[in-house]
Parts: structure tokens; C-alpha cells; sequence
């Protein structure tokens, strides 16, 4: 090998940026791969179901909200659900308001359903999720699915082990969405997205918010093609020279296409990018809102990351500043920044 | 420390989803598997600075999307990239097949002279092979491609790989066949490069030789 032909000692700088890595400010840092491996002996898992990974609770990402208050709000959101149409139709302002202040955790996976409109396609087509999960399923589909099926989420309790009844449920809930739209079949966008709802609610259920979700909040985003997302990241860049003029130059200047910066946040709707308390409140406000809030959280992102020259001195090319989008300061991350901006 | 360097090579990662693309990357970087990861959806990244031939070499590699329909968007990437790593799986003859897609995407987007060395990964499930040695190399020969078997699990091969690419790179540059001046070359001179160009000895007249197309 030419590094010891030579006699020079090797030399490893390496630096790696992974999806998830935002915390990372060097090297040493990913060695988080450590703490994985001691997960069997010491299994903790955090609020949401992390037992690792950069996406887990902490205290500088998440608001904690007092426990009387969410009382309150619990209160106020059975009420809403238990007269959903009344208060969509009449008083949808209050619902959005209620939705950017954090649905209660323990009515989120009902509010979600309710809000995208899953519950109403459940409804209209009872039995057909049931009758999706017992066909076998295309195997060039299948034969991807399977593939992915340990690679969402790896750090959530419901997803790490294999075979387990997560990972399950995740291929029935992509499968049945293949032979409901065997056009569309299988993008594997799809699968954080499905996760994100399984962790919420059953089976049949995130079924339906995923259908909401692929043909309502981001239609054409996961079909063949993904000409969608294109589109989507001209409008993102398009808005950026309003919202951020500096970071549109700089973008512009190093002919950095938003789809080389955009695709993962938009196709999993930030579920891989922010820590998981702001993924939640993310959520939240996109089904009430829809892609919109996607949008503003891009926005918001690119504007704090790229937004000063100084911040941009640091960054003179494509590689550096992927390398900041990255890594974005977990400050912009945090729930309450960003549900503000 | 500021990093010090003679050259900087623009690599690509490519191959069907599930051939190992960012766990070789992983390795090559971390040096140790990646057990607990995501699929990738778009892009990931990575560099490291090797050793080749007495230079110097920082390597810019993205690491991209192996699913078909992200193919429109992972192109962009390609632009003037100087290497890639094409991956396939030797346990699955459907992530062979598709070789060819692969390898002709990469010579009409990234470069004509870009320098490719196929990697059948997962070289350590062999009891599964469904692609053997023989007809791979044959495939890269025909191709004029490099070969190596890898494992992403285990390590096997996997800075080779990497490490033969840049010396075939760096064999060109010597050689006159790849001019890193060229737009699209996919080559950078590092620091280092530049303070040997500019020294008076080597006061090459670099800009006389542009355009030899």
C-alpha cells in the first residue's frame, strides 16, 4: 500500500458527514458508534423511543412544557377531536394556533390522523388496508422494502431489532402501498416517512396518513421521475433571494443546486435532519398546514447557516458548504426557534 | 492544524441501493462498519487525506442515492468528478446487471476520463456469491475498468480500492494524459501543489497548455 512504501506516516483526517451527524463538530465526535454498540447491555431509551443517534432528547433541543399546561391542552384537544368537522370548518385559525403550540404527545398519533384527513380515507375505505396487507405484493418492490426495513430510524426502540414488530409493521405499511398504487410503487423516501407515522399510531392508520401524505401534502414527490422535488427546490431557492439574499448569492456564486441540499430535507419532511423534538412540532404544523411549513423551515435553515458573510468566509465551495448545511448549529434546530421563525 | 495537501480528486460512489455504497465510505473514513445506519436519501459526504506515491491526496467523495428513480436527482453530482467507485453487490446478479447503466451515466456526466474501479462488496457473505470473480474482472477488463473485490464489513480491500483509484489519477496527471487545469477535471492543487508550482524551478508556463481540445 502506498502509505507504508513510502515511510510516510498515514495520515487520517478524515471527516464524515452523515444524515444525522448535526452535532458533529469533528471527528471524534462520530465515535458515537460506541455508545450503540453498548446498547444491549445498558438499553436506555430517552422520551421519544431513542436509545442513540444525534436525533435524541436533550435539554438545549427540546421545551419542556409544565405539566398543568398540558393538561389544558389535553382538555382542549379532546375536545376538538371529539368535534373535528365543527371546529375545522368554524374555527380553524384556533386548530392551527393549538398545532404551532405543540399537539400533547399523548393525543398526537389521533390528532395526526384527524388532520390529514386518514381518518376520513380509513373510513371511506374499510377493509381495504386489510385486504392490501394479505397480498404477496410485487417481488421487484418487496425485494427493495425488505432492504430498507432495518435502515429507518436504527436508534428508535421500535425499529432496532430485526424482524421486530416495528420493521413489520414498516413493510406492511409499504408494501400495501405499492399495490395501492402500483404505478407509484415503492420510493425509498417513503420509508422514514411511514416510520415516522408507525411510531404514532398502527398499522393501518399510518397506512392511511402515508396515502394523505404521498398524494394530499407532497404529491409527485416519491413517483418515478421525482420531478416534484425538482420543482419544489427552484420555488425553495426562488423564495431564498427574498428571505435571504446573501445566502441566494452564495448558492447561486458556487452553482449549488437545491437539489443537492433540499432532497432529504423535503422528501422526509425534515424527519432525518432535526433533533426529534423539533421533528414533532415540525409535524405538527405541516398536516395542519401543509408543504408550506416545509418551506419556511428550509428557509429559516439556510438562512441562519449561510445567512452572513461571515458565516460564509468560512465556506468557499460546494464541498464546505454542504459540509455547514450538515451540520447546522443545533441552536437553529431547537422546537421553540424554529416554531418562532 | 490546517490540512496540507498536493492534490484534491472529486469522488463518486455509485451502484444499485444496497450494495454497501455508504458503509464503504464509512469504512474507508472511520475504518470500522457502520452497523446502525439510514439509507441514504440524496447525498452524503466525506474526505479524507491519503498517501499515494509520495504525494499527498485529499479525497472529496460524495456518496449518493442508489435507487433508480433518484437517479435524476444524484446526477448532479457527477459534474467533474475525477473518480468513482462503481459498487455492486456479489450476492445479488440484479445490482450486476445494472453495471452498465451505471458506468455510461458516469462517463457522459461526470468526465469522458473519469477513472472508475468496480468493487463487488460484501466479499465476505461468499456463501451467497451470485457473481463470481471471473466474470466481474472480465466485465471491468472489457470496460476498462479496475476491479477489486471489497468488504465494507470487514475492511477488506476497501482503502485499496480507494487508494489504487487516486494512483491511477495521479499516473495520468505524471503522464499528461489528465490536465487538472482543464474545467471539469475533478483535480484541485492543494496548498502544497501550489507553493512547488510557483517556486521558481518548476515555473512551469501552466497557462500556455490550456485548451488542448
Amino acid at each position: 500500500m502506498a502509505k507504508t512504501e513510502n515511510g510516510r506516516p498515514s495520515v487520517d483526517m478524515g471527516s464524515i458527514r452523515t444524515l444525522n451527524s448535526s452535532h458533529l463538530e469533528d471527528e471524534s465526535s462520530l465515535g458515537s458508534d460506541s455508545e450503540i454498540n453498548g446498547f444491549t447491555s445498558e438499553r436506555q431509551t430517552d422520551r421519544y423511543g431513542f436509545i442513540g443517534g444525534a436525533q435524541q432528547y436533550s435539554e438545549e433541543s427540546a421545551q419542556d412544557v409544565p405539566p398543568e399546561v398540558l393538561r389544558q391542552r389535553e382538555v382542549k384537544w379532546l375536545d376538538m377531536l371529539s368535534h373535528w368537522d365543527k371546529w375545522m370548518i368554524k374555527r380553524f385559525n384556533k386548530v392551527r394556533l393549538r398545532c404551532q403550540k405543540g399537539i400533547p404527545p399523548a393525543l398526537r398519533g389521533r390528532a395526526w390522523l384527524y388532520l390529514s384527513g386518514g381518518k376520513v380515507k380509513r373510513e371511506q375505505n374499510q377493509g381495504k388496508f386489510q385486504e392490501l396487507d394479505s397480498q404477496p405484493g410485487d417481488p421487484k418492490w418487496i425485494d427493495v422494502i425488505e432492504k430498507d426495513l432495518h435502515r429507518q430510524f436504527p436508534f428508535h426502540e421500535m425499529f432496532v431489532s430485526r424482524g421486530g414488530h416495528g420493521q413489520q409493521d414498516l413493510f406492511r405499511v409499504l408494501k400495501a402501498y405499492t399495490l395501492y398504487r402500483p404505478e407509484e410503487g415503492y420510493c425509498q423516501a417513503q420509508a422514514p416517512i411511514a416510520a415516522v407515522l408507525l411510531m404514532h399510531m398502527p398499522a393501518e392508520d399510518a397506512f392511511w396518513g402515508l396515502v394523505q401524505i404521498c398524494e394530499k401534502y407532497l404529491p409527485g414527490y416519491y413517483s418515478p421521475g421525482l420531478e416534484a422535488i425538482q420543482l419544489d427546490g427552484e420555488i425553495l431557492f426562488a423564495l431564498l433571494r427574498r428571505s435571504s439574499p446573501i445566502a441566494f448569492r452564495h448558492l447561486e456564486k458556487h452553482k449549488i443546486d437545491p437539489i443537492l441540499y433540499m432532497t432529504e430535507w423535503f422528501m422526509c419532511a425534515f424527519s432525518r435532519t432535526l433533533p426529534w423534538a423539533s421533528v414533532l412540532r415540525v409535524w405538527d404544523m405541516f398536516l395542519c398546514d401543509g408543504v408550506k411549513i416545509i418551506f419556511r423551515v428550509g428557509l429559516v435553515l439556510l438562512k441562519c447557516t449561510l445567512g452572513t458573510r461571515e458565516k460564509l468566509k468560512t465556506c468557499q465551495g460546494l464541498y464546505e458548504t454542504m459540509e455547514l448545511l450538515r451540520a447546522i448549529d443545533p441552536r437553529y434546530m431547537q422546537e421553540g426557534f424554529l416554531v418562532r421563525e | 492544524m490546517s490540512e496540507s495537501y498536493d492534490f484534491l480528486f472529486k469522488f463518486l460512489v455509485i451502484g444499485n441501493a444496497g450494495t454497501g455504497k455508504s458503509c464503504l465510505l464509512h469504512q474507508f473514513i472511520e475504518k470500522r462498519f457502520k452497523d446502525e445506519s439510514n439509507h441514504t436519501i440524496g447525498v452524503e459526504f466525506g474526505s479524507k487525506i491519503i498517501s499515494v506515491v509520495n504525494k499527498m491526496v485529499k479525497l472529496q467523495i460524495w456518496d449518493t442515492a442508489g435507487q433508480e428513480r433518484f437517479r435524476s436527482v444524484t446526477r448532479s453530482y457527477y459534474r467533474g468528478a475525477a473518480g468513482a467507485l462503481l459498487v455492486y453487490d456479489i450476492t445479488s446478479r440484479e445490482t450486476y446487471n445494472t453495471l452498465t447503466t451505471w458506468l455510461s451515466d458516469a462517463r457522459m456526466l461526470a468526465s469522458q476520463n473519469i477513472v472508475i474501479i468496480l468493487c463487488g462488496n460484501k466479499k465476505d457473505l461468499d456463501a451467497d456469491r451470485e457473481v463470481t470473480f471471473l466474470e466481474a474482472s472480465r466485465f471491468a477488463q472489457e470496460n476498462e475498468l479496475m476491479f477489486l473485490e471489497t468488504s465494507a464489513l470487514t475492511g477488506e480491500n476497501v482503502e485499496e480500492a480507494f487508494v489504487q483509484c487516486a494512483r491511477k489519477i495521479l499516473n495520468k496527471i505524471e503522464s499528461g494524459e489528465l490536465d487538472p487545469e482543464r474545467m471539469g477535471s475533478g483535480i484541485q492543487y492543494g496548498d502544497a501543489a501550489l507553493r512547488q508550482l510557483r517556486s521558481p524551478r518548476r515555473a512551469q508556463p501552466q497557462g500556455a497548455q490550456e485548451c488542448g481540445c
